[in-house]
């Protein structure tokens, strides 16, 4: 982990520099549309790599990571509602009006999906396997029909938004400024992921992965370590949805639907399980195959389907253990 | 039984009508190498599985340093200073054998919600790594995959990791399981090493190993202590001998 092979560095350089520099030769090339996709490619990779840390390294098989971005998005969403409507989000112990402050909105939208991750993996985590799937993906499911039924913040129909967020010498409307606040997300949480899993927290985490008897064997109570990771993916995620929900400034309960969680759960695996960065290119992936595909047809999961049996059965770890070369290695 | 350090009170444990553990009594001495015998199907690895707390008796006690344990779970008797090594070998696969041997390490911190700086800077890792790596010939091989290790090497590495932490007990349930002559003969003698520093409880069928390592042997037959006592007691019991070691007399 200490020593990078030099072909995974340069690959995850050069792809980091593509990313940085996208937004002038976007523009350049008379083509600022591609900034659009390019932040939406972002911020599903942000929401995949979060699901990496609980796929790839703790095995934690959860069909509900959708619910996290979908909590993330109406926070942004309801905080708008309520900055804009004449009635107030609360009044007590303190007059809260919503807002539109990137500063308050974000945060917030990250620490309420973490809220319901403490919540959701706290009873999930009770179970393992097939049970953890299913469990997670009923709580996802039960989320979605709950705010299908919020008829005051649109019910099925979602929520629209006037505007973005604000944030302090950022226009967020301007489409450069809005991909390098995505962008710098990504990077922030990738690095962070990293460092996280080296650490000893990372390598309990992976140990339980691995091998979660033997962890219990060891004098460790793994469920704890795993319910501060699920809460730590939860609120990146969360994160992911407050971006999107300023990207497509629209709200809608879809954000939750368990389509999405797969959707997710396909990025991680076609990028590469437990490697933080080929979700990264698996969203990329994802995302440019089914904008292209969609162009000529609408049954594009035809295409996309042995896309996706091919790569996982070829390339064990994706298409970023593909290219840089697997060494068989946990991160 | 000045010494005691375990001690199990008629313990009995069924699976259907099979009588798993039957009515077992037993007592380990503090410092003592204790091998189990019998033949297969004994209920061998049934009593080590209620000793480290992965299966619940139905009835009868467990107690270690004084303690009644029957109801613990085993990361609580881990802590308490029951540490064990499984018949199937029983690593992290997908880990190198360092970072194996530094979860086992890692485990005795207390706690590990340490985010941010590299599990191989933390300053008990630092100090106990090598020591650890070295106290079972695998220093050389650390940065190797587990799943790569050879049979051998995987049941020292499980031996280097049970014995991290110091426990009091040491239960090796058939550690010479699938191993080569020249295996055995390492890891007979990597036992050996330990030999005082902690108590061992040894589950074995190579009776040569069982002979030359034990201070006491218990025999197990269809789940009933049917002897205890020194090799030279045991191999001279005719009960034994029936039993267990086939003979006619």
């Amino acid at each position: 982990m200490n020593l990078l092979m030099t072909r995974k560095q340069i690959i995850i350089i050069s792809v980091a520099l593509f990313l940085i520099f996208l937004p002038p030769v976007a523009l350049f090339g008379g083509k600022p549309y591609l900034l659009s996709l390019a932040s939406r490619i972002v911020i599903y990779a942000l929401a995949a790599a979060s699901l990496d840390l609980l796929l790839g390294y703790g095995a934690m098989i959860s069909l509900g990571h959708a619910a996290f971005v979908g909590v993330g998005a109406y926070a942004v969403g309801i905080l708008h509602f309520h900055s804009t409507a004449a009635e107030p989000l609360f009044t007590w112990p303190f007059l809260f009006a919503g807002s539109n402050n990137g500063l308050v909105v974000l945060p917030l939208a990250a620490l309420t999906a973490a809220f319901a991750a403490l919540i959701i993996g706290a009873l999930s985590l009770r179970t393992v396997g097939m049970h953890f799937i299913m469990i997670t993906l009923a709580f996802a499911q039960m989320l979605y029909y709950f705010f299908t039924s919020l008829e005051k913040y649109g019910g099925d129909d979602g929520l629209s938004l006037a505007a973005r967020n604000t944030l302090p010498g950022l226009n967020l409307g301007n489409p450069s400024h809005f991909y390098y606040l995505c962008l710098a997300a990504l990077f922030v949480f990738l690095f962070f992921a990293y460092r996280l899993v080296g650490s000893r927290f990372g390598l309990v985490i992976r140990g339980a992965g691995n091998n979660d008897r033997r962890i219990k064997g060891l004098g460790i109570h793994s469920y704890h370590y795993k319910l501060a990771v699920f809460v730590i993916a939860g609120g990146s995620a969360g994160l992911a949805g407050a971006l999107l929900a300023n990207q497509t400034e629209f709200v809608t309960p879809g954000l939750m639907h368990w389509t999405l969680s797969g959707e997710l759960m396909v990025m991680v695996l076609l990028g590469g399980l437990g490697t933080l960065f080929g979700p990264v290119l698996g969203a990329a992936v994802f995302l440019l195959l089914e904008e292209t595909l969609a162009m000529y047809t609408e049954h594009w999961m035809v295409y996309m389907g042995p896309f996706l049996v091919v790569t996982v059965i070829f390339a064990k770890r994706g298409l970023f253990g593909f290219l840089a070369g697997d060494k068989g290695k946990n991160g | 039984m000045a010494d005691t350090l375990l001690e199990v009170r008629g313990l009995n444990k069924s699976f259907g009508a099979i009588l798993a553990t039957n009515n077992l009594s037993l007592a380990v001495t503090r410092g003592h190498i204790h091998a189990l015998i019998g033949p297969n199907g004994a209920g061998k690895t049934t009593l080590v599985d209620q000793l480290s707390g992965d299966m619940r008796p139905d009835s009868g006690s467990i107690h270690f340093r004084g303690r009644n344990i029957t109801r613990w779970k085993s990361y609580r008797r881990a802590r308490l200073g029951i540490a064990r090594s499984h018949q199937i070998t029983h690593i992290f696969e997908n880990l190198s054998v360092a970072e194996n041997m530094g979860l086992a390490i890692c485990a005795g911190l207390g706690h590990n919600f340490r985010f941010w700086r590299h599990w191989r800077s933390a300053s008990a890792i630092q100090k106990e790594l090598p020591f650890a790596l070295e106290r079972v010939d695998l220093l050389h091989r650390s940065e190797l995959v587990a799943r790569h290790l050879s049979h051998g090497e995987k049941r020292q590495l499980e031996v280097g990791m049970a014995l991290i932490g110091k426990p009091e007990l040491l239960i090796l349930d058939e550690p010479m399981a699938g191993l080569g002559p020249g295996g055995t003969v390492e890891l007979a003698k990597l036992i050996r090493k330990q030999k005082g520093q902690v108590t061992i409880l040894l589950v074995e069928h190579d009776m040569d190993v069982v002979f030359s390592l034990a201070d006491r042997v218990t025999v197990l037959v269809y789940g009933e202590n049917i002897a205890t006592g020194s090799p030279d007691e045991i191999r001279r019991n005719p009960l034994v001998r029936k039993a267990y070691l086939g003979e006619g007399g």
